[in-house]
């Protein structure tokens, strides 16, 4: 079962701040399903830099819905 | 549509920071001469103190604190590559400093010589940044209203410091412009072509995603810049047909519509957290709607405390207050994301509120806006000119310790990173 986030209502940093928590604990095949309003480029560096892919996909409310495992 | 960042295009974190760090210094000048200077501040616009002093603040608080907020913005909001920025800044920073304190040392000493070398100097350094800045902004590829008022900000900040240095030639007897209308113009120019075009700029970005606010309405984010430069371009026809007024209520209309849309915004933001970010934009907000009716209500009336209140409410109660908020987002958020970078995953990085404490922000946002209400007051009762002016300095005080606060914090955690990271066995 993935690991969700709803970031939609958090203020920056505190999206980041719950990803990285949960990166911490992803077992393989695991995903964290991450819920933004925007584009998480502070996170996307990290997760290139420390070995992470992602998928993205938007929803018809504007929300954009990450889904990030190891590569 | 929400706005995006990029933080794989940020600068080194002493480029923004230490404009930031610089700024609070130049409110408490501004505040000890205000206190110093009493009823010569206040009783007409054209006093060496009163030039002086508001010239503190727009060439000393706002240019620095605005010129370190573009060097972030424009990498990691605008996608703009800015070139060198570690040079550019370590250029730009003492110069415009310097310049400052030579401007304001030629108002109140009406000196024509420094007036000259400080218009000399700005001209200079801002051609600079203006290149600069403007380059890495008109060869991004992103588009959309901030880039186009960030672009208008920008040429609104050269055409005041252009229209200064006439003014200050001017008044070393080196021609014959109208001072007085060469003045309302560059006045024009550089709260409303410049500060206030830059600040609504980023307001379309940071309100959205700092206060969980909708964004701003598309037809008011694209047509607010244009309206504004338009209405600077008519009023700035004073200088050839004197008498020109009435496209300066054009202006009015767009800082008051900017400021009610940004209270709506904030009345339906998505979670009900007041920090003082919040609070401060709320203040300044108000503070701009004051100002947009004494301002309309001086082109009516001759009052002498019409033009103190609009230069309180329009300098300290809109744009410094707005500067000390968005201060109390960007520093903090930057000491983390430059830590995170340093630490990866798994690496222990201090919450974002640990670099400046909530209770510390609000003793400075109470202190802020009480020096603003004594300042008011003053209008009335010129004597509480001295406890304003000592309260605004208190209150830019505590600002600076914050601001030096947060860097010494910064400091002592990416050391204790690195050392970790260096450590047998990590």
């Amino acid at each position: 079962m993935p690991h969700l986030i709803d970031g939609r209502d958090m203020v920056p940093p505190e999206p980041l701040e719950a990803t990285l928590a949960a990166l911490e604990s992803l077992a393989d095949g695991d995903e964290i399903v991450l819920l933004l309003y925007c584009q998480p480029h502070p996170l996307f560096a990290i997760l290139r830099r420390e070995g992470y892919a992602w998928r993205e996909e938007t929803r018809a409310d504007g929300t954009r819905e990450f889904r990030i495992r190891k590569a | 549509m929400h706005p995006n960042l990029s933080f794989e295009q940020a600068p080194p974190i002493d480029v923004p920071v230490r404009f930031l760090l610089t700024a609070p210094w130049f409110g408490i000048a501004a505040g000890l001469l205000v206190a110093w200077s009493g009823e010569l501040a206040i009783a007409s616009r054209w006093t060496p103190q009163a030039l002086a002093i508001v010239h503190l603040l727009v060439v000393g608080f706002l240019l620095q604190a605005m010129s370190g907020a573009l060097f972030q913005f424009v990498p990691v909001a605008a996608g703009g590559n800015v070139w060198r920025p570690r040079l550019v800044a370590g250029i730009l920073h003492p110069a415009l400093a310097l310049a400052a304190c030579l401007l304001v040392a030629g108002l109140y000493a009406v000196d024509s010589w420094l007036l000259r070398l400080a218009a000399g100097l700005f001209l200079a350094a801002i051609s600079f940044q203006v290149l600069v800045i403007g380059s890495a902004l008109m060869r991004t590829p992103a588009r959309g209203p901030t880039i186009a008022a960030l672009r208008l900000a920008l040429a609104g900040l050269a055409a005041t410091v252009a229209l200064g240095a006439t003014l200050a030639e001017g008044l070393g007897g080196g021609h014959a412009w109208p001072i007085v209308g060469l003045t309302n113009v560059h006045a024009a120019w550089g709260l409303g072509g410049w500060v206030l075009m830059l600040v609504i700029g980023v307001s379309y970005f940071v309100v959205p995603m700092f206060q969980l606010t909708p964004p701003y309405p598309g037809a008011f984010a694209t047509w607010a810049p244009r309206v504004l430069v338009v209405s600077l371009g008519l009023w700035s026809l004073q200088l050839v047909a004197p008498g020109v007024r009435w496209p300066i209520a054009l202006a009015l209309l767009v800082a008051a519509a900017y400021a009610g849309t940004t209270l709506w915004l904030q009345a339906r933001r998505r979670r009900n957290v007041s920090d003082a970010t919040f609070l401060f934009f709320r203040g300044a907000m108000l503070s701009l709607l004051a100002a947009v009716a004494v301002c309309a209500a001086s082109l009516l009336s001759d009052l002498p405390m019409l033009t103190w209140w609009l230069g309180v409410l329009a300098l300290g109660g809109t744009f410094v207050s707005l500067v000390s908020g968005m201060a109390y987002k960007i520093v903090p958020f930057l000491n983390w994301l430059h830590l995170q970078r340093e630490a990866g995953i798994g690496g222990v990085v201090p919450n974002m509120r640990e670099m400046i404490s909530d209770s510390a922000q609000k003793t400075h946002l109470r202190l802020h806006f009480a020096s603003i209400g004594l300042l008011l007051a003053a209008g009335i009762e010129p004597a509480a000119a001295m406890a304003g002016g000592l309260v605004f300095a208190l209150a830019n005080g505590v600002f600076a310790w914050n601001l030096i606060g947060a860097a010494r914090r910064y400091r002592t955690f990416r050391d204790r990173v690195r050392a970790v990271g260096a450590s047998p066995g990590s």
